[in-house]
């Protein structure tokens, strides 16, 4: 196959849903006027597919914060980490982060998938085995792929399996990086993170946790899945994003057990990039602070979620998981899956369609992720549309009770 | 179904450490077994057809075709590998390999 012939094949993929009329991988959003509402194709819709958990993309203090770094140190840094692009600004982020974290050091990456692929690809190198959780992040398979390490992988979300390949591996656990994600952004289910560790620390393995969705929105302050289920201290590194829960852009790795500033001039994509440009980091330290100081915002995500959860259940849909943030409606096939966004669309409400192979077990989903932002009216807007889909697609029993419509 | 675990004696007759061994036949016929449900009944997929463009079998399947044969023979295969195997036959000498270690 010569290289075009394989973006045509490509191209055949795409069009079996553009025949649906159909153009999910090319929604444009023309307007973004809020955190929780925008515009697509001339029309109104609330977004309930933007990962945007606390709605702090425009809060007064974050857009306030980065105006003044614009104005005060320009638009961009035009350098690397390394070489001239690291500012006062995000050796300040890295303080920040180490404080709100209890970390002993962190780094601060141009991406959430830089900081993934950069730290996993050095932390682990050829000699080395990585044993990652089969539903992770293209970024973590990649970083895997990258290092040159072994790889193998554990049945999702279940430590006796990790267990056993652990075993398996004999002494080489001991030179083992073992990665799982916190809130698992495709289905929307939880790592039993606690539980993991134990299994790691019985085969005296490594442990990075990628905490990009349950940052901010997991924990009694904020700081993730492993402060949520008591095991900070047993996780030996973290990696996250600035792109969920604190509303822009960027990554991080952070670490309270070990050093990892010498990682500094070995990450190849710390080294080789451009830095985050400082109205971000200036937006992202302002949506740092909201994290410790509002707890609402959490209080008020997981009531969100609980309502709309509750409510798709009751129309009838298959859930992907228990109530999270991101719940995710199985459908039956590729084409229900596409023939459903699209009416939600229609109905003004904007999530995202996942069809094979983007999530796991070849499954074709409607991915809707809530905010703290969303309004009582726009959640019940969204329940609507769900319920118009119900109605229009699906023939199965509705049940009677338990509804919130 | 179990690898065979041969037991294997010395000239002298006297017992030696039990050793788990698995012949490549052995895992071909294991392999052959685990994908019977991809063809009709009686048919056997053979050694030298291709899993994915001819089989049709997706990425997903081999590396849970893989899984199971890590649990049958108690091996890890790793996934760096998997862009290798398009027969079962390749399959059959990296597991065989792998059992040997």
């Amino acid at each position: 196959m010569s290289l075009l012939e394989k973006l045509e094949a490509a191209q055949r993929s795409q069009d079996v849903l553009k025949a649906l009329g159909v153009n999910a991988i090319g929604a444009t959003i023309d307007v973004a006027g809020s955190a929780t509402e925008g515009e697509i194709a001339g029309n109104r819709v609330v977004l309930a597919g933007t990962n945007n958990y606390l709605g702090l993309t425009f809060d007064q203090a974050c857009v306030d914060a980065a105006v003044a770094a614009v104005r005060s140190h320009g638009t961009g840094t035009t350098g690397s980490r390394l070489a001239n692009g690291t500012y006062a600004c995000h050796a300040a982020l890295e303080d920040e982060l180490n404080a709100f974290l209890g970390a002993r050091s962190s780094i601060v990456f141009t991406t959430g998938y830089v900081a993934n692929v950069g730290t996993i690809s050095t932390l682990a190198g050829p000699g080395d085995v990585i044993v990652l959780d089969a539903d992770s992040h293209a970024s973590i398979y990649e970083g895997a792929k990258l290092s040159g390490a072994e790889v193998y992988r554990f049945r999702h979300n279940d430590p006796d399996d990790l267990a056993k390949r652990l075993r398996r591996l004999g002494e080489r656990a001991s030179r083992t990086l073992v990665i799982v994600e916190g809130l698992y952004s495709m289905l929307g289910d939880v790592s039993p993170l606690k539980k993991i560790c134990e299994v790691k620390d019985r085969y005296g393995a490594y442990l990075l946790l990628d905490d990009a969705h349950s940052f901010g929105t997991m924990g009694a302050n904020g700081r993730g899945l492993a402060e949520a289920q008591g095991c900070e201290d047993e996780v030996d590194f973290i990696t996250g994003t600035f792109s969920k829960s604190l509303g822009s852009v960027g990554g991080y790795c952070a670490s309270r057990k070990h050093d990892i500033n010498p990682l500094r001039a070995q990450i190849r994509a710390y080294m080789f990039t451009a830095s985050s440009t400082p109205s971000v980091i200036a937006s992202t330290r302002a949506a740092l602070q909201l994290i410790g100081r509002r707890p609402e915002l959490r209080t008020r995500l997981w009531q969100n979620a609980k309502r709309v959860h509750s409510a798709l259940g009751s129309l009838g849909f298959t859930l992907g998981a228990d109530f999270s943030p991101v719940i995710a409606t199985i459908m039956d096939s590729p084409q229900q899956a596409a023939s459903a966004w699209q009416m939600l669309l229609d109905a003004g409400v904007y999530v995202n369609l996942v069809v094979p192979p983007g999530a796991p077990k070849n499954l074709s989903i409607l991915r809707c992720s809530l905010s703290a932002a969303h309004t009582p009216d726009q959640i019940n807007q969204i329940i609507s549309a769900y319920a118009l889909v119900a109605d229009q697609l699906m023939d199965r029993p509705k049940a009677v009770a338990g509804g919130s419509i | 179904m179990n690898p065979t675990k041969l037991r294997i004696t010395g000239d002298s007759g006297h017992e030696l450490r039990p050793i788990v061994m698995t012949t490549y036949n052995e895992c071909v016929m294991q392999i052959q077994q685990m994908l019977q449900s991809t063809v009709a009944k009686g048919d056997v997929v053979g050694e030298d057809v291709d899993l994915i463009e001819e089989l049709g079998l997706a990425s997903l399947d081999v590396m849970e075709l893989i899984e199971q044969l890590e649990d049958v023979f108690d091996i890890a295969f790793p996934i760096n590998e998997l862009g290798d195997v398009r027969t079962i036959s390749d399959l059959a000498s990296r597991v065989q390999q792998l059992t040997d270690r």
